[in-house]
């Protein structure tokens, strides 16, 4: 167990809360704009993982070379599933309100499906990634490079997808959308274009993380739930469709997690996420930093 | 009697006054009109009555005794029952049934459901709705859902009834028809009856007592006549004295 | 509210018949399928007690399901058995009632996440206790037998059926659907709205909690991953939703064709089950909302010129 005031662990905290905000940046994107509770976003973590592990197995592509190719096939993904799923569906206003009060199980049972398909496909046997294995020491810290580098890149997209939503005109679009849908409509934007926009974002978002976490960790067809549980858990605690919340939130629940499992085991490590997760939604579901009530 | 006493109640929402020290008798049997423009705090006002909030400050008293605090099912089943302004009809089950649930929780409750549909048949012919009464909720017309809000109140066999913008969306005759029905079934059920409405003509021949709220007060009481006439009242609706 | 047909009660009974006579008919093998249809029957039915009738989507039953089967194995031998498997029962009730004071007060999708993370939260502690107590897995010796275990199912199924189908027609079942329709309506109406919920809840986890300790015996193993397996939550969802979850035949049905999928998969090709499962449950919540059982009855009653009842959307 490491000593609690080491800035090893301090490092290892900020890594992970680098991946939790960049998993609920990608569900608050969804969430914000369409309402639409993606809990099978950790599958798409999957998938980019996967990806990964096969670019660099079969045609030894470094995951970090890959790395974009992966993002534009996770949005890629996400744009088929919007128009495919969602805009033939929700055209049917029947079908468009069963959807908004169901969405948590229609993805779930997606999410069901996108594991088993993998499991079918790929088999369910751990695979592992070595890349990046070497340490970089800075005094008493040793930095894993293959962290640092997910370190990195994961603060670097959120901001630059939280400098794109402040200053760029599409990104502001997405701000309103999610703020108030209605206005949005009525001041002239096309908010189809944008739903297509931050769907195709949300979901790339989610193949980014995942390639960064095939070199961090095993790839398994099943690997996607405790991603989509943090991210929800994040996404909550900030505030559903809060998006600088969630980056904040996702920070917290690193080191919460990290420290918590420092002080405990990691055998806590479920017992905690799962903790915090259900004593915010009974005793503060609008969250720590969420003010009004998006949702309900 | 007095039936209903709101003594010095108020409430705030953030920063926000909703209601101020507003105070108001009720005696059995009286049809009391609100009237004040939107956001001055009428709904709030039946919401507090109802249960569905607790005032900041402030009691209110239904038949003696304090029931501010209690739970919404609580204070139906002590006799006040209230109409949505957007209607909640339950929309799956069919006009029949959604009375048949106000006869088998309100006050008095029907124990089972054969008596439950009695009572709703039988309620549901004095509102106007017998025709309908197998339909699914969902089917009626706007006017047939604010009957069908007002059946499963009487439901309740309430002593006093919130009936809360029941005329909105009306047309004159629909309007006509559901003054005249209030009244009967003010008479026939020895109802008291609150009664927000920004139809006035509707308003000012059913309340035989008006009550103005403006921006969470109360700025005038009196018969329709008086209100009309009160200066006040004018310029709290039209923004300058009257000449 | 039409009262029972004829041939409504007449199916049920030759089902229920049917069942009891399978022990002396069928061989182990069947037997155990029976087993296994019997239970989903019972989990599915109390499932609809509550998330059926209340519209409160619970996506953790599986946590009664285990907690249940881990106090019987914890008691296995200390208790006899018509003391310890009510007392899973019961204990998973209490449970219930201490959850669902806090955990009801949450609506529609957040609902349904909050019991998932609630029976993962519970399986981890238990893992974490097991591990704590140097067991991992336990072994039951001595067992009852599969018939003993058969009639022990059989019972709970009917129970489970029985309490659906008077709950369905009774004032509290009519009380749990205005609360499906519109909580905020149905309290002011008079409804004790949090009464009602919580004791729905408590219902609805009574018999999962006698299940699980019934199929603890059965595999005569309990290992806290599996007891807790949020499958047995999914699984039990899509039972409900394919079947229909407004009345007792619908758990039935759904149970039925789920075990037919069960036995003409596990074995070979489980991945191409949970598929088939997960696209079931897209495809019925999109396009049949109230399960095969609510569509037929729409299609009975609309030809008798009754009540056509419009499809009840699920509040998910």
């Amino acid at each position: 167990m490491a000593d609690l005031l080491s800035t090893q662990l301090l490092f290892a905290a900020l890594v992970t809360g680098a991946l939790y905000g960049l998993t609920a940046l990608g569900l608050n994107l969804v969430y914000g704009t369409m309402r639409l509770l993606n809990i099978a976003h950790g599958e798409f973590v999957m998938l980019g993982a996967f990806a990964a592990f096969w670019a660099f197995t079969l045609a030894d592509i470094p995951p970090l070379v890959a790395l974009p190719f992966i993002v534009l096939l996770t949005a890629a993904a996400g744009l088929a599933i919007y128009r495919g799923l969602f805009r033939g569906l929700l055209r049917n206003p029947r079908l468009a309100e069963r959807i908004e009060s169901n969405s948590l199980l229609l993805f779930f049972g997606l999410s069901i499906v996108l594991q088993n398909v993998a499991a079918a496909l790929f088999t369910a046997t751990p695979r592992a990634l070595p890349y990046l294995d070497s340490i970089i020491r800075i005094g008493d810290l040793g930095m894993a490079t293959d962290r640092l580098a997910t370190l990195i890149i994961a603060a670097s997209v959120a901001l630059a997808i939280v400098l794109f939503l402040r200053f760029n005109l599409l990104g502001l679009a997405i701000k309103a959308l999610i703020q108030n849908r209605e206005a949005t409509q009525i001041v002239g934007i096309d908010v189809e274009k944008i739903q297509r926009t931050s769907f195709a974002l949300g979901f790339g978002l989610a193949g980014l993380a995942g390639g960064l976490v095939s070199m961090l960790g095993q790839i398994t067809p099943f690997m996607g739930f405790p991603y989509t549980i943090t991210a929800f858990v994040v996404i909550i605690l900030g505030g559903l469709g809060n998006l600088g919340g969630g980056l904040i939130a996702g920070l917290l629940l690193g080191i919460l997690e990290t420290y918590g499992v420092a002080l405990t085991s990691t055998n806590y490590r479920s017992i905690l996420i799962y903790g915090v997760f259900i004593l915010i939604l009974v005793i503060r579901p609008q969250g720590l930093l969420g003010g009004r009530r998006i949702a309900r | 009697m007095t039936l209903l006493v709101l003594e010095h109640v108020g409430i705030r929402f953030g920063g926000l006054k909703a209601l101020d020290d507003v105070s108001l008798l009720v005696a059995a049997g009286e049809i009391v009109g609100i009237m004040g423009a939107n956001g001055a705090g009428k709904t709030t006002l039946f919401s507090l009555i109802a249960g569905h909030q607790k005032p900041g400050s402030g009691r209110i008293l239904f038949d003696g005794r304090n029931i501010a605090g209690l739970r919404p099912d609580a204070i139906n089943r002590r006799g006040i029952a209230r109409t949505f302004q957007i209607v909640r009809p339950f929309r799956s089950m069919t006009v029949r049934e959604n009375v048949m649930i106000g006869a088998l929780f309100g006050t008095g409750t029907d124990e089972t459901l054969a008596a439950a549909q009695i009572d709703a048949t039988r309620i549901l012919e004095e509102v106007g709705l017998a025709a309908e009464a197998d339909l699914p909720a969902g089917a009626l017309t706007l006017a047939g859902q604010k009957r069908l809000e007002i059946a499963r109140a009487l439901a309740t066999r309430p002593r006093l009834l919130l009936l809360d913008e029941v005329m909105a969306g009306l047309t004159p005759t629909e309007v006509a028809a559901a003054r005249d029905m209030i009244r009967r079934l003010h008479k026939d059920h020895a109802l008291t009856i609150l009664i927000i409405e920004h139809v006035m003509t509707a308003l000012m021949e059913l309340g035989r007592r008006i009550v103005v709220l403006h921006h969470g007060l109360k700025i005038a009481e009196g018969t329709p006549d008086e209100i009309a006439a009160s200066p006040l009242v004018q310029e709290a609706y039209l923004g300058q004295p009257a000449a | 509210m039409t009262g029972p047909r004829a041939s409504s009660l007449a199916i049920y009974f030759a089902a229920a018949a049917a069942m009891a006579l399978l022990p002396f008919l069928a061989g182990t093998y069947y037997l155990g399928v029976g087993l296994a249809l019997l239970s989903w029957i019972a989990l599915a039915q109390s499932w609809v007690l509550l998330s059926g009738m209340t519209g409160y989507i619970s996506l953790g039953h599986a946590m009664f399901y285990g907690l249940g089967g881990y106090l019987t194995v914890l008691t296995w031998q200390q208790w006899p058995l018509w003391i310890s498997l009510p007392a899973a029962g019961f204990a998973a009730a209490v449970a219930a009632l201490l959850l669902g004071w806090p955990v009801l007060r949450v609506r529609g999708p957040y609902f349904v996440i909050l019991t998932y993370g609630l029976a993962e939260l519970m399986k981890f502690v238990v893992i974490d206790i097991e591990a704590k107590l140097g067991k991992f897995g336990r072994l039951l010796m001595g067992a009852p037998s599969l018939e003993t275990l058969y009639w022990i199912m059989l019972a709970l199924a009917l129970v489970a059926t029985l309490a659906t189908y008077l709950v369905r027609r009774s004032r509290f079942g009519a009380g749990l659907r205005a609360i499906r329709e519109n909580e905020e309506a149905a309290e002011t109406l008079g409804v004790p709205v949090v009464r009602f919920k919580l004791f729905a809840f408590a219902a609805s986890a009574f018999i999962p909690g006698i299940v699980g300790g019934t199929m603890a015996l059965r595999t005569a193993y309990f290992e806290p991953f599996q007891a807790f397996n949020p499958v047995v939550s999914f699984t039990i969802v899509v039972m409900a939703m394919i079947g229909g979850s407004d009345d007792a035949p619908g758990p039935i049905l759904g149970a039925l064709l789920l075990v037919v999928l069960q036995e003409l998969l596990w074995v070979n090709a489980p991945e191409l089950y949970l598929i088939i499962l997960g696209l079931a449950l897209i495809g019925f919540v999109l396009f049949v909302p109230d399960g095969l059982h609510g569509r037929l009855s729409r299609k009975r009653h609309g030809s008798d010129g009754r009540s056509r009842e419009r499809p009840r959307e699920h509040p998910a």
